[in-house]
């Protein structure tokens, strides 16, 4: 204690050296308009900087809500498999013994490159051939549909994002009205659903799904929801705007959708 | 003695703010707009404080000097901040110009025991740390390091001609 009071009182002149210019500081600062808008200055830089660096910093500390969001997606998904589920048709003396045969099998997948955003867009995921993923079959996420498998490789595969000109999509509404869903190139966040009757009842906000019929994906996929209808005249047909419940162009991860009984589907429609 | 006690040091106070606040505050010389030229008299105060006085207290008249002469030039704490650092190293300056057989006990810096040469040389410190401080502060950003660099070349010289000037006025009298 002593020796920190000898210290003041050596150096005195330093600390009320120190004490005046801090004083004469905030009187400049604030009583300057010049040196008062460079300080603001200075300031707004620093603040900045620090900012930024709060930013990097906080995108680290979200991977622990972000990996919460996929916890809960893969114990909501493990509670609709079968094992988790009772069967009850056993129970009603039914022949429906095959009621759960596997259909789809997801296969998780990353997305690992994308074209740049323009009318035709498409991606890469880092599943292919090796993982049986076969042209036709559809990618999806959590929220939304991602798009159509066009070409594989052994590790790799190409896919046509929703958002290209060519995909079309069969979907339709709760109500069983269907049409055909595609996109103009020229709204990421909205699809036109096409060739849908007039004398369907639609309302805006009503959630538009997969209908299945292309056995692309599975039937009752929520897409979007009804932003705007549109009446074709002379065609008896109604357009409307699908507003998209996710991002196809930000997501990062999805699962491959394979439809196990695609050709059997398919072969019912050769001619 | 004379020029040494506490009435002749609050008369050079009042007669240096008066000198620079009325006679010397129209001075500002310049070219296209922009002034470079200006006479501050403000550490001759700080200089003529008896080698005696204890540092801080050296340190918060020049601060007091410099407050009173901001209040008049409108431009808040930078005199006083300049004045304030004058202060300060003034006992860095005197040790660097002490004589070989060191100060005396009772002396102000007086003329007659440290000769001209050496009150040349202690005036040249103070007015020279004083513009650049000064100017700094003005500037208030090393952006502008030029202008600090030019004012400071101009104002220096003949601040320290009038500093000369007066001290040769003051000595004898007060």
């Amino acid at each position: 204690m002593e020796r920190i009071l000898r210290i003041f009182f050596n150096n005195g002149s330093f600390f009320t050296f120190v004490g005046l210019q801090l004083l004469c500081l905030y009187l400049i600062i604030n009583y300057n308009s010049n040196q008062a808008a460079i300080a603001a200055e200075t300031w707004s830089i620093r603040s900045g900087k620090f900012k930024s660096a709060l930013t990097t910093v906080n995108g680290y500390l979200d991977l622990r809500e972000q990996n919460e969001i996929h916890r809960r997606e893969i114990a909501r998904l493990r509670s609709l498999l079968p094992e988790s589920g009772y069967n009850i048709t056993t129970e009603i003396d039914s022949i429906q013994d095959d009621s759960l045969l596997q259909r789809f099998n997801f296969l998780t997948t990353r997305i690992v490159n994308r074209s740049p955003y323009n009318p035709n867009n498409t991606l890469v995921i880092d599943r292919g051939a090796r993982f049986s993923v076969q042209p036709g079959q559809g990618v999806m996420n959590e929220s939304g549909l991602i798009g159509i498998v066009d070409r594989t490789t052994d590790r790799h595969a190409r896919v046509l994002s929703i958002l290209h000109q060519s995909t079309r999509i069969s979907a339709g509404l709760a109500n069983r009205g269907y049409g055909t869903l595609r996109w103009n190139g020229l709204d990421p966040r909205r699809m036109t659903l096409i060739d849908l009757p007039d004398y369907v009842p639609v309302a805006e906000g009503d959630t538009v799904y997969t209908t299945g019929f292309s056995n692309i994906f599975p039937t009752g996929q929520v897409i979007g929801t009804v932003e705007k209808t549109e009446r074709q005249p002379g065609a008896g047909s109604l357009n409307l705007t699908v507003l998209l419940s996710n991002d196809p162009l930000r997501a990062t991860h999805g699962y491959v959708v394979q439809d196990l009984f695609k050709e059997e589907l398919g072969s019912l429609n050769e001619n | 003695m004379r020029g040494n006690d506490a009435i002749s040091n609050a008369l050079r106070f009042l007669l240096i703010l008066f000198l620079q606040v009325f006679l010397f505050r129209q001075v500002s010389l310049g070219l296209g707009g922009k002034e470079y030229l200006f006479i501050y008299l403000v550490p001759v105060f700080t200089a003529l404080l008896p080698l005696r006085t204890p540092r801080p207290l050296v340190v918060l008249f020049s601060f007091l000097l410099g407050i009173s002469v901001d209040l008049f030039y409108e431009t808040l704490g930078v005199h006083a901040a300049a004045a304030t650092f004058v202060g300060y190293a003034r006992q860095f300056a005197l040790g660097l110009l002490e004589p070989r057989d060191g100060y005396k006990a009772k002396s102000s810096p007086e003329g007659k025991d440290l000769g001209n040469r050496w009150w040349m040389q202690y005036l040249l410190l103070m007015v020279g740390g004083y513009c650049v401080f000064f100017f700094s502060m003005e500037a208030f950003s090393p952006v502008y390091w030029r202008d600090i660099v030019v004012k400071s070349l101009f104002t220096i010289p003949v601040s320290w001609l009038f500093c000369i000037i007066l001290v040769t006025f003051l000595r004898p009298r007060i």
